[in-house]
């Protein structure tokens, strides 16, 4: 979300100001992930609402005809993907407080490649639907689904990599141990590490609502 | 222990040298990097990328060969020139340099007004831009009303046909409905808020500049409607008009969508800053009346506005992939839109509203020497209405797709908005109850948003009702109660708030023998314009059509007359503003209207870093006239220049101007 934290620009700034703003610049990135959240609860309430309104407004019997569903395999294995990286990332955040700076990377980079497999997926799936885009109120809201789901894919993916390769050009400036230093700049990357790791938490939980009504109802 | 216990400790041995970073091309002073030229040939060749690209994918669908028009080449052309203009500007350098693993380039200090071209991501560089874009949005979107009302001057002689009446309308409203959303948030907002807060930057920088940069290619787009043949939607996109529509309305479609992005980025900036880069001691009872609903704002610019722009995503998809959403025969729904787009649209009326009260709010106080009556009311009046507003958009549905039981809820919920905003009122009349006051320029137009506000606030609880409202929808009264809340409050409350602060923020004051011209011809011919309307809309005359009954004729020409001479208040804004700053300059004082806000305490011009010392706050700035008040803040004996070259510095000055 942030650069490397170097402190405050500003000449003459006295540590304690330099502390202060490291504490307002944490509370940022704490803040801005939360928020982030709120925009993308928006988001998703959104396609969910026109699924909910279609379904019942049913015009010209056309929510659903013949209960047509998307391609169901491919429902699940980028559900899984999806899933798999914020278990990953979550993972790796754990393993990062305990120190194991390498279980981090690991599972960061292992993440990373899920998200792409489900990227890669997403897209692929959109040759696979068995159905007309307009052919239907459920076809019409699945394809918007998808198309937020790669944007989503796209974001949350390249938070996790932008994160990793920061951990790396931290360690390149900073020297090994970096990531789990007290300097200012390792405080501001674990607080980005938190806050990506918590967004994924709830990309994979609104992934589960939208696997429930597009794939299983 | 606080910074400021802590200041005895400050050495100037505690700052690291700088360290010597190259700096790369694209951020180089001179003509030779990243500037507004090469963000418009990025633009450009964007556009023409994006074009062949979309025609070269799809040209041979069967729906475009039979359409004869490929939505999908337009969709990519316009998204293209905003990816070229954004690559052009240096908004993506960041991001994409970031995947490699590099870091931030170095920024250099770019001197002069070529700084203004720039991807900047100085708060009060990025405040100056806005100033520039959005009175660039208010002159087009103006113009074009000019044109309306030229066409209402006679009901049968026709200036434009019927069609490009409608082009105009709708390019008016939309133009000027989302240059409203950031009319005050992008200019005072971003220049102001980490000033009143004590802060010496925003929390995310480059997410400011990009929302900027963004908002001024999502203005191209909304206006490369008009070359498209444009929509006959009005500002409104109601399906199934907009499935119907041409190429233009992927114009309106993706320009919300883009806006929405940059009014997503701004919000979430300025929320982020304000919750976090507050001075110590600037508790939340301290904080300034203004930067309060600069946050109820912010907040609803953050969380309302992904409905809309899933709603143009959706638009977008029904263009291009042929999905149905909108679509009532292939199982879709048109009412859908009009669900999103006003839980969307409701909010960005407070959008609209609220900074103009934080404004008046703000300026009261300053000119009637008292300080604000009933802080918290006002705060949580501003509160209230931003978390109000996501309950009465179905109003905005009582003619269409509204089960009729549920009309009366949401006419309660609406009637029950105009409680909080009462608050507002009350809280601007108690401060003027028995003050003395000075009629500044600022003062004269916070004070015209009162009057003008109270009767498009009335006219809004009449509206409310549902019998009124199936009476007069679709009227001309309608449309003089959104111009008395939107322009006549918004706008009038941006003059006050650019009359009030550009001596801060240029150094240079606006020259008042012209700024009185300015807001009595705007006060004046803004209610004889409008006012009329609410007449005419009683009388039955529609919105949105080029010809109207020969009975009205009179009412309508003269509301054409005022809008004219309305049009021409803001040409004696624009030579006011080319005189006072630049033809014959009046070096502005520290501390021009005895001010007690934190943002007048500091140096003119504001330096680099606004603050020399972080500032510790010890009270709030509303203590005018109270002896014996304590000071505002403590500067840690920094030099501000507001704090040694005025004597209404730091100090409250008490008494002294009772």
């Amino acid at each position: 979300m942030t650069d490397i934290f170097k402190g405050s620009k500003a000449p003459n700034a006295t540590p304690e100001e330099r502390e202060f703003e490291l504490r307002a610049h944490l509370g940022s990135i704490w803040t801005g992930g939360r928020l982030f959240i709120g925009m993308y609860t928006f988001m998703l309430a959104s396609i969910a609402f026109a699924y909910f309104y279609l379904r019942s407004s049913n015009n010209a019997q056309l929510w659903r005809p013949n209960h047509i569903t998307a391609p169901t395999y491919y429902g699940f294995f980028i559900y899984g993907f999806m899933v798999l990286t914020a278990i990953l990332a979550i993972y790796g955040q754990w393993r990062l407080r305990k120190g194991e700076v390498a279980d981090w990377q690991v599972a960061g980079w292992t993440g990373v490649a899920s998200g792409l497999i489900a990227l890669f997926l997403q897209i692929w799936e959109f040759t696979r639907v068995p159905f007309y885009p307009g052919s239907s109120g459920y076809a019409s809201t699945f394809i918007g689904y998808a198309v937020m789901n790669i944007g989503t894919i796209v974001v949350g993916t390249y938070w996790l990599e932008t994160t990793l390769a920061r951990g790396l050009r931290m360690r390149k400036e900073l020297g090994d141990g970096a990531e789990i230093s007290s300097s200012p700049a390792a405080q501001s990357f674990r607080a980005n590490v938190a806050s990506m790791t918590y967004n994924w938490g709830f990309i994979a939980l609104g992934a589960t609502l939208f696997l429930v009504l597009f794939y299983l109802m | 222990m606080t910074i400021s216990a802590e200041r005895p400790t400050e050495v100037a041995t505690s700052v690291a040298p700088p360290a010597r970073v190259s700096t790369p091309w694209t951020q180089r002073p001179g003509w030779m990097s990243q500037h507004l030229g090469t963000a418009i040939v990025g633009g450009f060749l964007g556009y023409i990328l994006g074009h062949w690209f979309g025609n070269y994918i799809s040209s041979s669908y069967p729906y475009i060969v039979n359409s004869g028009q490929n939505s999908i080449a337009v969709t990519l052309a316009l998204t293209g020139m905003v990816v070229g203009w954004l690559l052009g500007i240096g908004a993506l350098n960041y991001p994409l340099a970031k995947l490699i693993g590099k870091d931030a380039p170095a920024e250099s200090e770019v001197k002069g007004w070529s700084k203004y071209f720039r991807y900047s991501t100085d708060h009060k560089v990025v405040g100056m831009q806005y100033v520039v874009g959005v009175l660039l949005f208010m002159f087009t979107g103006g113009l074009l009303a000019m044109a309306i009302r030229t066409e209402l001057l006679n009901p049968t002689t026709h200036v434009f046909g019927p069609g490009t009446y409608i082009e105009i309308v709708s390019e008016h409203g939309t133009i000027m409905m989302m240059m409203a959303t950031s009319i005050i948030v992008g200019p005072l907002g971003n220049y102001l808020v980490p000033l009143m807060i004590g802060s010496r930057r925003m929390a995310f920088p480059r997410i400011e500049a990009f929302s900027f940069w963004i908002f001024i290619a999502g203005y191209m787009v909304i206006f490369s409607a008009l070359p498209y043949g444009g929509f006959s939607t009005g500002w409104t996109g109601y399906a199934p008009l907009q499935t119907q529509n041409g190429p233009g309305m992927i114009s309106y479609l993706l320009g919300f969508a883009v806006i929405g992005m940059g009014m997503m980025a701004a919000g979430f900036n300025i929320a982020v800053s304000i919750i976090n880069y507050r001075a110590p001691g600037m508790t939340w009872s301290r904080v300034p009346i203004f930067v309060w609903s600069i946050l109820a704002t912010a907040s609803l610019l953050t969380l309302a506005t992904p409905v809309l722009f899933a709603g143009g995503l959706f638009g977008i998809l029904d263009k291009t992939v042929q999905t149905a959403f909108y679509v009532d025969e292939h199982g879709g729904s048109s009412y859908l839109w009009q669900n999103l787009f006003w839980f969307f649209g409701h909010p960005e009326v407070y959008i609209m509203a609220l900074p103009g009260f934080g404004i008046v709010a703000e300026i009261l106080p300053v000119f009637t020497r008292k300080p604000l009556f009933a802080y918290k009311v006002a705060a949580s009046g501003m509160i209230g209405v931003a978390l109000l507003s996501f309950f009465v958009w179905q109003h905005h549905l009582f003619q269409s797709g509204i089960n009729p039981d549920m009309r009366p809820l949401f006419m309660l919920t609406t009637e029950l908005i105009s409680i909080p905003t009462g608050f507002i009122f009350l809280v601007g009349m108690g401060t003027l109850y028995r003050a003395k006051i000075r009629f500044e320029i600022p003062m004269l137009f916070a004070m015209a948003l009162f009057f003008n506000f109270l009767i498009g606030g009335v006219t809004g609880v009449f509206l409310s009702d549902v019998p009124v409202n199936v009476t007069v929808h679709g009227g001309f009264f309608v449309l003089s109660h959104f111009h008395y809340t939107i322009m006549g409050g918004l706008l009038f409350a941006f003059m006050a708030g650019l009359y009030f602060w550009l001596p801060k923020m240029t150094g240079r004051m606006m020259n008042k023998k012209l700024g009185l011209i300015h807001f009595w011809m705007m006060f004046v011919f803004f209610n004889l314009t409008f006012f009329p309307m609410f007449i005419i809309g009683l009388l039955g005359q529609p919105r949105r059509v080029f010809t109207y009954a020969s009975n009205l004729q009179g009412l309508n020409d003269f509301s054409s007359i005022s809008a004219f001479l309305l049009g021409l208040s803001f040409l004696v804004f624009a030579f006011n503003l080319v005189w006072s700053m630049w033809i014959s300059p009046e070096k502005a004082p520290a501390n021009p209207w005895d001010s007690l806000g934190l943002e007048w305490q500091t140096a003119s011009p504001v330096p680099a870093h606004n603050f020399d010392r972080i500032p510790v706050i010890m009270t709030d700035p509303y203590h005018y006239s109270e002896p014996g008040a304590p000071a505002l803040a403590d500067f840690g004996g920094a030099s501000s220049g507001a704090a040694t070259s005025d004597s209404h510095s730091a100090k409250n000055e008490g008494a002294d101007n009772d």
